[in-house]
């Protein structure tokens, strides 16, 4: 037992847990995100897919305005809204087409964003935000930092309130990033061009965004392929099997700039034929079909008047954010 | 009758650059008329086309001298989507022209952007489906549309714009010959109602019917403008300028006639070598139970196989299957991968690869080193068989030496697929799979191909390649496997294939030629 502790506290022991601590925080979710979602699984979540269910009938218009109710309501009031919020969307997903799929992947992104999260606050939250958030509480230190961490923006120590103060805050970034997905996977890259037209958004903008929109999936393609051109290549040869994915993770880092550059000379052909059909000719655009409001769109409404008034009850009863936003 | 398109003393310099790109004395299209232009890759074709379209200078940056009317427009001083009404354009890659979900929604695009009223868009959308032959398939997704359908998708996108005047620039390179066959017939259709058409096609021959004169760009200059009658008589300078001239446009023009004219395949290279490539595949979808693939090949030492069929055929998922690399969420594989004798199948993938090399399409996307020694050694120092005299000999090999120190991704696209296959080949591998690498290709670049795969053959390297191009596969390949439905339908030499009519194969028109004695064939 002597040994160990002595071991424990040996400079070189915490030296290693140290650094150990830090890269947990950044590769624990982003292993996760290519172990188990994959560069196909990622295809899966940012493209849309045609289907029958009640999302799919939505105006576009109705799941961008949710998706900015959750992310208001997330963002201004105690973590707990915001977590009930994300593990109340999160079913929703079971509705789409091949929805458990879709579902188990979600899940898995929300885990690696709540880890990913939680660490990416925690270390750097000082003593004078935990006040506010814990007031009148003893600290639990959980872990000392060697002095150099400061440089990297560190605190000294790492307190369990701030891994809680980390964990909540995750949530704000849960409950947005599911709301914000379901939009993804449940609308055509043209309904939403229609509906950002109507609504008067500059035809450049919406275009440019919408590119991007369309793009995402094909990035994660093109990763794909270039990660398993790399593997062929021998990246990761000889390798033992339990650390593949590192290499993968390395070879997905590798193959950003060769994907960016395939994208770009592509993006040129796409700017041409847009340009050869007139586009941006007028202001505005007319449309071939209308995006209706169905009666799933008034009980959607509803449910965003109900995220408003939610917001509005919690902060008058004292459920607000714990530290206000600086200026607003 | 008047002219459509003007252009006289045209000079085209791009930003950055000393002496134009393109210089053109006189160019003009009647209205109703056909126009091909022909010239290799980087000739000026596309500068051309791009300065009747008005995208130089409105997109692309460049000094535009000269006169130039289109429909008496100067398309430098009319914005792009004035021209749109005038002339429509149509580019190489389908897949890169589509931004909408469904092809109607692609069709109406158009049309939206001129705010016209619904009824006029569908009156449109629906007019140009019909041209198009697209009609059943409005509400299709385009990600589900083969590249002949997603390319008519494309053209009747354009034509719901009711230009007087199409330029189709290469329509046919990035499409299977079942799809080449559907935008052949249109362009007759166009030809049949008299439409302007400008179109730049390596399938010279094919397309010869549907014009009235040939252009040919060569090095930025218009070296001739013929009426297609007289195109016999210069073959040899097209044959000079990189462009792909049947062969028996070279008799007529020596004998006169095509009486006497008999086409001789080349001589084919028979491997009597051992068996280095045994796959035994089936391929199911993992949700369907579909069969993809269930086929069997076998290569030999040195031997230069096609693999040919339309889209949709299993060609490139039969290649994935050997390599290891399917989409493991959707598709199910089982195989027998026997290289030398010895059994990979539970091999993994880095080790497959260093016995059997692949080249997909895009191979652009796997060029991740900034030089292009460091790209070429990547394999070698992955597998631990590194030696800079092994390197600077594969270097020397793809004629990369003088290139080392250049980022790969900066080169020209004959020189990334060398630097690519380098780096494949670096790993150690003696068999190489390659997943289209003539599509989209000018004859030049395609002989140059052919011939840096003859070369390594002859240095003991074994090839399969997947590819519809059939003058390719006449010209460089020793067999020719045919897939069908995931089915290896027939196995022979490519002078055996080319005379089967079943196959759904297009042959090069030298075998027709040979056949009826005449051109008047259909293709």
């Amino acid at each position: 037992m002597e040994v160990l502790t002595s071991l424990y506290e040996n400079p070189i022991t915490q030296e290693i847990i140290s650094w150990f601590l830090f890269f947990f925080g950044v590769g624990l979710p982003i292993a996760f995100i290519f172990w188990l979602i994959g560069l196909k699984g990622f295809i899966e979540l940012t493209r849309f897919e045609k289907g029958s269910t009640f999302l799919y009938k939505m105006n576009p218009l109705t799941k961008i305005l949710f998706g900015i109710a959750v992310m208001v309501v997330a963002s201004t009031t105690i973590w707990w809204i915001g977590a009930i919020l994300t593990f109340a969307i999160l079913p929703l997903y079971l509705t789409l087409n091949n929805g458990v799929k879709k579902f188990n992947y979600v899940l898995m992104l929300t885990f690696s964003s709540i880890v990913g999260s939680t660490w990416a606050i925690a270390p750097y939250t000082p003593p004078s935000v935990l006040q506010q958030v814990f007031p009148n509480q003893n600290y639990v230190t959980v872990w000392v930092w060697p002095s150099y961490f400061v440089a990297m923006g560190y605190e000294p120590t790492l307190t369990l309130q701030a891994i809680i103060y980390g964990l909540q805050t995750s949530f704000r970034v849960t409950a947005t990033l599911v709301s914000a997905l379901l939009l993804v996977v449940t609308t055509s890259v043209s309904d939403l061009f229609r509906v950002f037209t109507k609504i008067k958004v500059p035809l450049a903008v919406t275009f440019s965004l919408l590119v991007g929109l369309r793009t995402v999936p094909k990035v994660f393609e093109l990763l794909d392929t270039s990660v398993k051109m790399q593997m062929l290549r021998g990246l990761g040869y000889g390798k033992p099997r339990g650390i593949r994915t590192l290499y993968y993770i390395y070879g997905a880092f590798m193959a950003i700039i060769p994907a960016m550059v395939y994208l770009f000379r592509g993006a040129k052909t796409l700017a041409i034929s847009a340009d050869t059909r007139a586009f941006r000719a007028y202001p505005s655009r007319t449309s071939l079909k209308e995006v209706p409001f169905t009666n799933y769109d008034y009980i959607m409404f509803g449910v965003i008047v109900g995220l408003i008034v939610l917001d509005i009850v919690a902060n008058l009863l004292g459920f607000g954010r714990s530290i206000p936003y600086v200026g607003l | 009758m008047m002219n459509a398109i003007e252009v006289k003393n045209l000079e085209v310099t791009y930003q950055g650059r000393a002496s134009p790109s393109l210089k053109v004395d006189e160019f003009f299209v009647e209205e109703g008329e056909s126009v091909l232009i022909v010239g290799k890759s980087g000739s000026g074709k596309s500068t051309l086309v791009n300065v009747l379209n008005g995208v130089i200078p409105n997109m692309i940056t460049a000094e535009v001298k000269g006169e130039i009317s289109v429909f008496g427009k100067d398309p430098r001083k009319t914005p792009i989507h004035e021209l749109s009404k005038y002339i429509g354009t149509v580019l190489q890659d389908p897949e890169m022209q589509t931004f909408n979900y469904t092809v109607e929604d692609e069709i109406a695009f158009g049309p939206e952007n001129l705010m016209l009223s619904k009824e006029e868009i569908r009156r449109r959308v629906e007019n140009s489906a019909k041209i198009a032959g697209v009609y059943h398939l409005l509400d299709r997704e385009i990600i589900t549309l083969s590249g002949g359908e997603l390319q008519r998708t494309v053209i009747a996108s354009v034509l719901a714009m009711e230009p007087k005047a199409l330029i189709l620039d290469e329509p046919t390179s990035n499409i299977d010959p079942k799809g080449t066959a559907q935008i052949f017939n249109l362009i007759k259709f166009f030809r049949e109602e008299r439409r302007t058409l400008i179109i730049v096609e390596h399938k010279l021959e094919r397309v010869l019917p549907y014009v009235d004169r040939v252009v040919l760009i060569d090095n930025g200059k218009l070296v001739f403008d013929v009426d297609k009658d007289e195109l016999v008589e210069k073959s040899d300078i097209l044959f000079e300028a990189g462009v792909e001239v049947p062969e028996y446009y070279l008799h007529m023009k020596k004998f006169g006639t095509l009486s006497n004219y008999k086409y001789s395949p080349p001589k084919r290279f028979e491997s009597n070598g051992e068996e280095v490539l045994y796959a035994k595949v089936k391929v199911v979808t993992k949700k369907e139970k579909k069969v993809i693939v269930d086929a069997e090949i076998s290569l030999k030492k040195g031997e230069i196989v096609a693999l040919m069929g339309n889209n949709g055929a299993g060609k490139s998922t039969l290649l994935k299957a050997i390599m290891g690399i399917l989409d493991e969420k959707r598709l199910q594989a089982e195989a027998k991968i026997v290289f030398k004798g010895k059994d990979i199948s539970k091999s993994s993938i880095m080790e497959r690869g260093s016995y059997i090399a692949y080249l997909p399409q895009n191979f652009d996307v796997m060029l991740v080193k900034r030089t292009v020694e460091d790209e070429v050694a990547f394999a070698m120092k992955n597998m631990k068989k590194y030696s800079r005299e092994r390197l600077e000999e594969i270097l020397k090999m793809f004629s990369l030496y003088n290139l080392r120190k250049e980022d790969p991704l900066l080169l020209s696209m004959g020189q990334r697929r060398r630097v690519a296959m380098a780096s494949v080949i670096a790993s150690g591998a003696e068999v190489v799979l390659m997943d289209e690498p003539t599509s989209g290709q000018d004859w030049h670049h395609r002989y140059m191909l052919g011939k840096e795969i003859q070369e390594l053959r002859n240095k003991g390297f074994t090839f399969l390649i997947v590819t519809h191009d059939s003058r390719f596969v006449d010209k460089f390949c020793d067999r020719v496997l045919v897939m069908k439905e995931g089915k290896i339908v027939a196995n022979g030499k490519p002078e055996e294939i080319f005379l089967r009519e079943d196959l759904e194969i297009h042959p090069p028109t030298e075998y027709l030629v040979s056949k009826h004695g005449s051109l008047n064939f259909i293709i």
